[in-house]
């Protein structure tokens, strides 16, 4: 471990990356250590099982976990590993079960986790406690408006203090749903690349800046049909639009950068929503909710609201990650505007959508790139002799200023030069 | 589709187009569920107004390939229109590999002499299920 060049507490002086963040498997390893096996991982929303039985299966770093709504209702994170012979308890994607029965030699556990029943029970010693064999719940879990996070580690922050500043953003985005609240049971586009996961994050947060270069086409096309004026994203000079929030975490926040509304006038959909959302917030917070696109926002380590969608980040190996993206559906919205936000999602994101595919292109140029050694560092210095920095520890950028980069950095140089982070591996 | 010919592909639609790529599961509720590709006529040529910008990262540079279409099977529609069913694999090299795509595709055909237009067309992948790469071609 200790033959990285790299200075983690140091990382961002000067505004540079090394490029072996991106490319070295002993920093993945240590990363997969002192970041995924640490802090706070988002699992899933309690949307995508609304009924007892219903699970999904996700990992925390590298290991497998469910997610799961037991008899009395509650969401539970377990570890999928049966507790006889460590075999994949749960290996569909997402179901629903009235009981999970490990498939290779029968024990069987409630929805809850409790073991129900060693199979040819006889055979065991009659001291064997069945409450010693149940799932392995994960050490901590936690919830913030249905978003369900979960820690492999016993001691740490807690959620509260670890989403701290971004529940305001969080609030903004859910706020577009009439009663408070969202669905993504609404199945998952899944991609992969072949690059770092860190590129995601990185990317998913600056398209100020890269937007005019590779998307320019697929904005045009968006201003087109929805009548919006897209010339205002390669505004420039928009003070307080990016963050960087203790803890990691990234935003755009657009309230500042009100958008003209779309020249053609509303649907008959499109003003019951309104009316909706009235109806819930007072004419002034609808207005402003309404006024312009939400805020992005980047929950560390592996959850990215977007525009449209709930993105979920998957490492893999240091070169390889997984992105799944659930679009957001609005409970209480009328159908139309639900399935409109569905079909705006899938014109840009998804394997085949027109402006995301293009960001991934892009990553997987980048890790090629950072093959090259000479000189081997990245620059994300704009803005850096103009930052603000907030009393509450966040730090604020003009549009395409990258001090939300250098906040993220700056965070997992802390994660990372952790001593004891290798203790846990 | 094959060798790139957005603007003849286009001109095989019509209006009334729906170009359904569903994702996860073959048999979804649109209005609730994502799909790969959804698309209208207005958004096929949006996606076809794109390809032809030259500004698709990953078709620079443009990937070879070619598919095999086969298992067809022609049924009567109503009045003018047939349905037909097909499977077709797809072999497309790019950035130093080669690329396996199949799947089974679901036509519905309108005469309009002199020949056929597609007014439907689902194409459901093999993968819609599992971690998949850019799909920046027509499929």
């Amino acid at each position: 471990m200790d033959r990285s060049p790299i200075d983690f507490g140091a990382l961002t002086r000067n505004g540079r990356i090394h490029g072996s963040l991106y490319r070295d498997p002993a920093i993945f390893e240590r990363e997969v250590a002192a970041i995924w096996n640490k802090v706070w991982v988002y699992i899933g929303h309690d949307s995508e099982i609304p009924k007892p039985g219903d699970f999904v299966r996700r990992q925390i770093g590298l290991q497998p976990v469910i997610m799961i709504r037991d008899d009395g209702g509650a969401v539970r994170v377990l570890y999928n590993r049966c507790r006889h012979r460590g075999n994949l308890l749960c290996h569909r994607d997402r179901g629903s079960a009235v009981t999970l029965k490990c498939p290779y030699h029968g024990w069987t556990y409630s929805r809850g986790g409790a073991l129900l029943a060693p199979t040819f029970e006889e055979g065991y010693d009659s001291s064997l406690r069945k409450e010693d064999f149940a799932l392995t719940p994960v050490e901590r879990q936690g919830a913030y408006r249905g978003l369900v996070f979960a820690s492999v580690a016993p001691t740490g922050p807690s959620l509260d203090a670890h989403l701290g500043a971004a529940k305001e953003y969080i609030d903004l985005f859910m706020d577009l749903s009439p009663t408070g609240e969202i669905e993504l049971n609404t199945g998952t586009q899944k991609l992969s690349y072949r690059g770092n996961w860190k590129f995601l994050p990185e990317n998913s947060l600056e398209g100020d800046y890269h937007g005019p270069f590779i998307h320019r086409i697929a904005f045009e096309l968006h201003g087109k049909r929805t009548g919006l004026d897209m010339s205002s994203l390669y505004e420039n000079q928009i003070p307080d639009v990016i963050h960087s929030l203790p803890g990691g975490h990234m935003v755009e926040d657009y309230r500042g950068a009100t958008m003209a509304p779309p020249k053609r006038p509303p649907s008959a959909a499109r003003l019951a929503y309104i009316a909706l959302m009235e109806q819930r917030y007072g004419a002034a917070k609808a207005k402003q909710l309404l006024s312009t696109i939400p805020p992005l926002v980047y929950i560390f380590p592996n959850l990215l609201y977007i525009m449209t969608h709930i993105r979920r980040v998957q490492p893999v190996s240091v070169d390889e990650t997984y992105v799944y993206y659930q679009p957001m559906l609005l409970k209480g919205a009328p159908d139309e505007i639900n399935a409109l936000r569905l079909r705006e999602h899938e014109f840009g994101f998804g394997p085949a959508g027109l402006i995301s595919p293009d960001d991934i292109e892009i990553m997987e140029r980048n890790q090629r790139g950072v093959e090259a050694r000479g000189n081997d560092w990245q620059f994300i210095g704009r803005g850096m002799h103009r930052d603000k920095l907030l009393p509450d520890g966040r730090s604020s950028g003009f549009t395409m200023d990258e001090c939300h980069l250098r906040g993220m950095w700056q965070y997992y140089g802390r994660l990372m030069s952790d001593p004891d982070a290798t203790l846990s591996a | 589709m094959d060798e790139n010919r957005y603007r003849e592909w286009l001109a095989l639609w019509e209006k009334d187009a729906l170009y359904w790529v569903p994702c996860n599961d073959d048999d979804i509720d649109p209005t609730r569920q994502v799909s790969i590709i959804y698309d209208d006529w207005g958004r096929i040529e949006q996606r076809v107004e794109r390809l032809l910008s030259g500004s698709v990262l990953a078709q620079d540079p443009k990937p070879r390939m070619r598919r095999t279409v086969s298992n067809i099977e022609i049924e009567d529609g109503a009045g003018d229109e047939i349905a037909t069913r097909s499977n077709f694999t797809l072999v497309l090299a790019k950035g130093g590999t080669q690329q396996l795509w199949a799947g089974r595709t679901f036509h519905k055909l309108r005469r309009v002499p002199p020949s056929f237009k597609i007014f439907y067309k689902k194409v459901m992948l093999v993968n819609a299920d599992q971690e998949m790469p850019l799909l920046q071609f027509l499929i």
